[in-house]
């Protein structure tokens, strides 16, 4: 791009520029390279939007890492063999001698079982149990949940509107308004001491994952439902052959995120779980760190399980998150 | 028809009771037939709704049953055990029988009475000064809130640009949303505890700073983990602005920033404030991440300046055992979040006026 056709009136002009306006016209003879117009040159809009790129991925980029480093240190700090190490002198990697290093790189990740050990449980048992607490309410909880949806968005029953808002309206109260008395009935019936209270009431479904996947069915057409009707097919059928095919894009992004948000779960546990052996990752790292923040030998442990903790929810959302994020983009749901 | 071989003396008379019985038997047969098309279809209709209905109801049993047992009764009884005093000794259903020996809302007068008496071996006068402190704490974590939705809709409007990639983007900005809560917040005391890395960065004490730079930390915290949720949104609703409403804009001689405030912005406006109100609702009920971070403000006395609201709640459950005062301070907290709530409300049907 040559500046002779960018030019507009600065031939007349030519002979007698005062300094001011010298550089009044570098200025904006650098601005026209940018793409902007100015009295002198004309703007382009190929380059101002290659500029305005420029500057996006500068600012998406900048605060992407911003979004990452604390994740690289983590894993950077758990490689540290000391306290000392690992806070003061690990902006990027530990910076340690050999001779600093007891062990090899991995000495705190298996220095964890160790430790791990101690509380009363087990860190395999902890990840059996957070497993347990994921996986089981969740699975049946979306089944109920789907159910609920199918009946919402698709069948006529009496005092339906009456149920979806009932339902509803139980949203509008907090959780932390009602856990101590949640606590109190839990330990009433003996499961804070089994695990049930983090298993039962999962169970019968959660009303936003309800809301989310009626929400989805209602774009579903009525009419294979009709059409399966007509062919004799029962509602128990319908729902199994029909519904929960044709919405397993809405089930499954809510199975994915309620499967995350138990296993990231820490209120929970706290209240309703009073046995040690029944204590999911979330507790035993919490001891984790109770037990050995203070220690200088075993400080790196903590941040080596918390990696792990991590890992298992970071790589599910490697794998779904062209789902989770489509789901919550197409649904609204945050968590 | 039938044909009935009869005596030819009596044919007369046979013919017409032969006539009249064909004729009965035609009426019976048109009524059976009206009958027969009339009832089964009535009958198939009642079955049909009555099967509808059954099965509407089946489908959603399981969860109104969990929302009444585990939402509604838990409320009701929270209210009530509210109005008692049970400390956890002998069973609920017992406590819950027996009326406050010191009246029924004590725990409400305690709560707000800088006068009565400490409980049990704590000291201190009522549980106003508790109250406020924890109150403002979780006043003070909600900044993160304007601040985080300013960036998200920044963050937004440069994803929603034409550029590549925008999708990589996203995903880098909600790995901090999905991440565990405990992991993170024991990330954060190490990266900005004593002597860190954040701390030698910005020259600055941060955990171990004053109240102010420990509630920051925090705020720092849940602002980074909150931020890809409403960033996801803001971009589904970007997605949603009406292509040709914009582009009528810049025909009529509008540039980009003026377009993103008079067109963009007021039809992203519904996200933007579910995404407000929804993040009031649950910025209101932080504590895991100060939990955490400092411990609880009951436990040790230390910590309170930085407790936040339901932290108070945990600390009475976990270190008094006073599940009256607890429940008496969730429902306050239950009608702070509805108020609050209300009030989002009521300013936006103003800004619809004006």
């Amino acid at each position: 791009m040559s500046e002779e056709t960018n030019v507009v009136a600065a031939a007349s002009a030519e002979e007698k520029l005062s300094f001011f306006q010298t550089v009044q016209k570098g200025l904006c003879k650098f601005a026209s390279w940018l793409g902007f117009g100015s009295k002198y040159y004309r703007s382009n809009k190929r380059r101002k939007k290659i500029f305005f790129d420029v500057i996006t991925y500068v600012i998406l980029i900048g605060f992407a890492f911003i979004m990452i480093y604390p994740f690289w240190w983590m894993i950077s700090a758990s490689f540290a063999s000391t306290r000392s190490i690992m806070v003061g002198n690990s902006a990027w990697w530990p910076t340690q001698t050999a001779g600093e290093q007891y062990g090899d790189l991995f000495y705190h990740y298996g220095n964890v079982l160790t430790i791990a050990n101690g509380s009363g449980t087990t860190l395999f048992q902890s990840i059996g149990v957070t497993l347990m607490f994921s996986l089981v309410p969740v699975t049946i909880g979306i089944i109920t949940s789907t159910m609920a949806a199918f009946a919402f968005a698709k069948l006529n029953f009496k005092g339906k509107n009456f149920i979806f808002f009932y339902c509803l309206a139980g949203i509008m109260i907090p959780g932390p308004s009602i856990m101590i008395t949640q606590y109190c009935i839990f330990t009433e019936l003996g499961w804070t001491e089994n695990g049930l209270s983090m298993i039962i009431p999962g169970c019968f479904g959660a009303i936003m994952t309800a809301f989310f996947v009626r929400q989805y069915l209602f774009g579903m057409p009525t009419a294979i439902i009709e059409a399966a009707k007509i062919d004799g097919a029962g509602y128990w059928r319908i729902f199994w052959q029909f519904v929960v095919p044709l919405a397993m894009p809405a089930i499954a992004a809510q199975f994915i995120l309620s499967f995350i948000g138990s296993w990231n779960n820490y209120m929970g546990p706290l209240l309703f779980v009073q046995e040690r052996s029944w204590w999911p990752l979330a507790l035993l790292v919490r001891w984790f760190d109770q037990e050995s923040s203070g220690s200088e030998q075993n400080a790196p442990a903590v941040m080596a399980i918390s990696v792990l903790a991590l890992l298992p929810v970071l790589i599910l959302f490697a794998v779904f998150q062209k789902w989770i994020l489509g789901s919550i983009m197409l649904t609204g749901s945050k968590e | 028809m039938e044909e009935h071989i009869v005596p030819a003396d009596a044919e007369q008379a046979v013919s017409t009771e032969a006539e009249q019985a064909v004729l009965a038997e035609a009426d019976a047969l048109a009524e059976a037939e009206a009958a027969e098309q009339a009832a089964p279809q009535r009958r198939r209709i009642n079955r049909a709704v009555l099967a509808e209905n059954l099965w509407g109801w089946f489908f959603v049993c399981f969860l109104v049953i969990g929302t009444t047992v585990f939402v509604y009764l838990a409320f009701v009884l929270s209210v009530w055990m509210s109005f008692v005093d049970y400390r956890g000794d002998g069973t609920l259903w017992e406590a819950l029988g027996q009326s406050n020996e010191n009246g029924a809302f004590y725990w409400y007068k305690y709560m707000f009475s800088s006068t009565m008496p400490g409980l049990f071996g704590q000291a201190g006068p009522g549980g106003l000064e508790n109250f406020g402190t924890s109150l403002l704490n979780t006043v003070f974590y909600l900044i993160g809130i304007p601040v985080g939705m300013a960036l998200s809709l920044f963050f937004a409007a440069l994803m929603s640009r034409d550029i590549k990639g925008a999708g990589a983007f996203r995903v880098i900005y909600y790995i901090p949303t999905v991440s565990s809560t405990v992991s993170v917040a024991l990330l954060w005391s190490n990266l900005f505890g004593a002597g860190g890395t954040m701390s030698t960065l910005f020259n600055a004490q941060f955990i171990n700073g004053d109240r102010w730079m420990q509630m920051l930390t925090v705020l720092i915290l849940t602002t980074w983990k909150g931020l890809g949720g409403s960033i996801l949104l803001l971009c589904a609703g970007m997605n949603g602005v009406n292509e040709s409403h914009k582009e009528a804009a810049s025909i009529d001689g509008a540039n980009a920033w003026t377009t993103f405030w008079r067109i963009s912005l007021p039809q992203l406006w519904p996200t933007i404030f579910y995404c407000i109100v929804t993040s009031f609702i649950g910025g209101m009920q932080i504590f895991a991440e100060p939990d955490l971070i400092y411990g609880n403000g009951i436990t040790n006395a230390a910590v309170m300046p930085v407790t936040p609201f339901v932290g108070l709640i945990y600390g009475q459950y976990y270190t008094n055992q006073t599940y009256s005062y607890c429940s008496a301070l969730g429902i306050i907290l239950m009608i702070i979040i509805l108020l609050l709530t209300l009030v989002q409300f009521w300013l936006d049907s103003r800004r619809d006026k004006v």
